[in-house]
């Protein structure tokens, strides 16, 4: 666990703003609204730090980058993904930063080729495929401006609860669209980094509104401990000193393994908000 | 960590608005209730027969109103199925195999989760029970608009059956990688080989269990998928998945009924054996008992799947002559070539060298009419699929080939083998399927799906003697 930077902004903020709510529900959510106020708080707490890491660790690629050392740029790269990849339904609250810092080459019609594509996938590409530092200074220089730009207005963001615990099941839906098939990080074949980075952040969330859920629904939280506990072992086996191994190392069996857990977990986690009486 | 920065929370009242959702891994699962269904259609009476007259009450005078030369398993769909029209669920076979074939069909092939014999049985009594409810119809499961529906609503609050059938079928994969099924495997059970003119792609081949869908529309079918997905993604992962369809053709009361028309613009089907005739059909598609294969499998079938693209530019840049005499049919009506109806059987003995029809000919190769190739029938209930274009800017069509057969490697195995290296093949491509065998069926309400390839399971488990390895296959 790193050291926590805590935002002076975080400490007097007030986290919630119960609006947009359908009238008939407005009494009961703002009860259960309550109750969600410290996993909420803490929530908050949690993204600041990952924001905090994420510009520190962008920061030593974009470095290595500037310096020329393909090497380290590229044993740097999967790292600075997971802090990004943990928080990422908050993050993707600022379409257009998303878009600038996680976009994939398909998302533009012309694909690597295309001057929009930028942020990491555009550096993975160089690092990798072109093999070429100097001719991603450019977009290591937007990256990092990206980021402290995502830092900033997520230091500023009201938490919308529901956007919060409806992460968890986004995350588990991010995992199961792209990063079990190994479309994500497709020329550095790193994409287990974000598998577990993905499920680590979704983990969190469900840790947080567990004692929630608890009372009510003991059967609901040890199921979908129990699947978390095997994408955990599952992907154990793939660990490295520093890291994971390619993703052209996961056996068809669990890939197979893992995708029935993530499915039933996005299935099950898709019911948080409403357990929690979200909207 | 804790919340020490965050405002304290006002008392909060015991009454919480809680979501009254399903507990997890249930998936929302939803009781199959029989709900009184409709009054049956005049045609669903007509076409009970074929399935088996199951459970529909309906006099055996009925058939003689059937037109001569009907087909149930490759008539064209006549349009006339409606919404409310069932097909029965329970029974000693599944249905979907000699069940009328309609306008839509979907084949899905699953990895399956499953490493103890009580997971595979949970996941075939809740395919039963999904299944049961989805053929049946009836309103579907709400509940709190704060959690996810539980059902996709592609049709609406009430689930018409739509003539909707779900066929499932095991794969070789799954007993070869499950030592506690050892010993179970059908014993024609193998793993799809290559024939010399396959290009196999593996992710469109295979699998450790199938689904066949078919319905009147497309929706049914989509609908019914998403439901059975939902309903247990801890068990199976889709691995490849094909949609065709079959040209619905209005049929003229008392007309002889016709085969469908495939993408290559011929019949396909005209020497079907007839899925109407039961007694035929015990000895060409079902596995009955003194088959040699193990007991939980009589009542089954083995289902072969190919997913067969078709050169369509290029068969249609060929002459029409030339067509004819690769298929040894006439292209408009569907005859033999020495004959002038699609009924009229070709008479080989009459044409030795093959001067009319070709001897390398389809129809030739694959049936050659003798007294041996009576052993190798198969009923062909296929779909034609259309899979936008290829990158090289051309049609991606074809056939989804589906054949059932009581003997896999009697029926479809020594078929394609008899085909191969025919001149069609120079304007197909085999890219995908897979050998599957079909459950048997689901008797009555107190039954499942595979009942008795657990229970065959449980009493090998409580006898600690060796049983005896698996089958060698001869090849």
């Amino acid at each position: 666990m790193r050291m926590m930077t805590l935002k002076q902004a975080l400490a007097t903020g007030t986290l919630l703003a119960v609006a947009g709510l359908g009238a008939p529900l407005l009494a009961a959510t703002q009860e259960v609204t309550l109750d969600l106020v410290e996993p909420i708080t803490d929530y908050k707490l949690y993204v600041s730090d990952r924001t905090a890491q994420l510009v520190e660790d962008t920061g030593a690629l974009v470095a290595a980058i500037h310096a020329g050392d393909l090497e380290k740029a590229k044993a740097l790269y999967a790292p600075t993904r997971t802090s990004y990849e943990e928080i990422e339904p908050i993050a993707e609250l600022f379409a257009d930063l998303d878009a600038s810092i996680d976009a994939r080459a398909d998302d533009y019609e012309t694909a690597e080729k295309d001057p929009a594509f930028t942020g990491f996938h555009r550096i993975e590409y160089g690092l990798w495929v072109e093999k070429d530092t100097a001719a991603i200074a450019g977009y290591a220089d937007r990256l990092m401006a990206d980021v402290k730009d995502l830092d900033q207005r997520i230091a500023a963001l009201t938490f919308p609860p529901e956007t919060v615990v409806g992460g968890a099941a986004a995350l588990m839906e991010e995992v199961a669209a792209s990063k079990v098939s190994g479309e994500e990080d497709r020329y550095s074949r790193t994409d287990l980094w974000d598998f577990q980075a993905n499920t680590d952040g979704a983990k969190k969330v469900f840790e947080l509104v567990r004692p929630l859920i608890e009372p009510t629904d003991p059967a609901f939280v040890s199921t979908v401990q129990s699947n978390f506990d095997d994408v955990d072992q599952t992907l154990a086996h793939y660990r490295t000193a520093n890291g994971f191994e390619d993703y052209e190392e996961l056996s068809d069996q669990d890939r197979t393994l893992l995708s029935a857990r993530v499915n039933t977990l996005a299935e099950d986690l898709s019911t948080l908000r409403g357990k929690l009486g979200l909207d | 960590m804790t919340g020490k920065d965050a405002p304290s929370a006002p008392e909060v009242s015991e009454a919480r608005a809680r979501a009254s959702g399903g507990s997890g891994g249930d998936g929302g699962g939803l009781r199959a209730e029989a709900s009184r269904g409709p009054r049956l259609g005049r045609r669903h009476v007509l076409v009970g027969l074929a399935g088996g007259g199951l459970a529909l009450g309906c006099p055996m005078g009925a058939g003689a109103a059937q037109a001569p030369q009907s087909n149930p398993a490759t008539d064209a769909p006549d349009g006339t199925g409606r919404g409310a029209s069932r097909q029965p669920f329970h029974g000693l076979h599944q249905s979907g195999i000699v069940t009328p074939r309609p306008a839509s069909g979907l084949m899905v092939a699953f990895d399956v989760v499953a490493t103890s014999p009580a997971d595979l049985e949970t996941l075939l009594r809740r395919l039963t029970e999904r299944i049961a409810f989805l053929t049946t119809g009836g309103p579907v499961e709400t509940r709190d608009p704060r959690l996810p529906p539980v059902d996709s609503g592609l049709l609406g609050p009430v689930v018409a059956p739509d003539d909707l059938t779900v066929t499932v079928s095991l794969g070789a994969s799954l007993f070869e990688n499950r030592p506690w099924l050892g010993g179970l495997a059908p014993r024609r059970l193998t793993r799809m080989e290559a024939f010399p003119n396959d290009a196999l792609e593996a992710g469109l081949c295979h699998g450790d269990l199938a689904l066949q869908f078919c319905a009147n529309l497309q929706d049914t079918n989509i609908h019914a998928l998403r439901d059975i997905l939902k309903s247990m993604p801890e068990f199976l992962v889709p691995r490849w998945m094909q949609e065709g369809s079959v040209p619905v053709v209005a049929h003229a009361p008392g007309a002889p009924k016709e085969s469908a028309r495939n993408f290559l613009g011929f019949r396909d089907g005209s020497a079907n054996p007839d899925a109407g005739d039961e007694a035929l059909m015990d000895r060409v598609v079902w596995v009955g008992e003194g088959a040699g294969e193990p007991g939980w499998a009589t009542g089954g079938s083995y289902q072969a799947v190919r997913i067969i693209r078709n050169f369509v530019e290029r068969w249609d840049r060929t002459p029409l002559r030339e067509q004819q005499r690769i298929f040894g049919r006439q292209k408009d009506s569907g005859a033999p070539l020495d004959g002038r109806t699609e009924a009229d059987l070709p008479d080989y003995a009459a044409d030795p060298e093959g001067a009319v029809t070709p001897l390398a000919s389809h129809i030739r190769r694959a049936n050659p009419r003798t007294a041996e190739a009576a052993r190798h029938l198969i009923l062909r209930r296929p779909f034609n699929y259309s899979n936008g274009v290829t990158r090289s800017g051309q049609l991606d069509q074809g056939l989804l080939f589906i054949a059932y057969q009581a003997d896999l490697e009697a029926g479809f195995i020594s078929v394609q083998r008899a085909l191969d290296g025919e001149p069609l093949e120079e304007y197909i491509k085999p890219v995908g399927g897979g050998y599957f065998y079909v459950l048997p069926g689901v008797r009555d309400s107190g039954d499942w799906l595979g009942r008795s390839l657990i229970d065959a399971v449980k009493q090998s488990q409580a006898q600690p003697s060796p049983t005896p390895g698996s089958h060698t296959q001869e090849g």
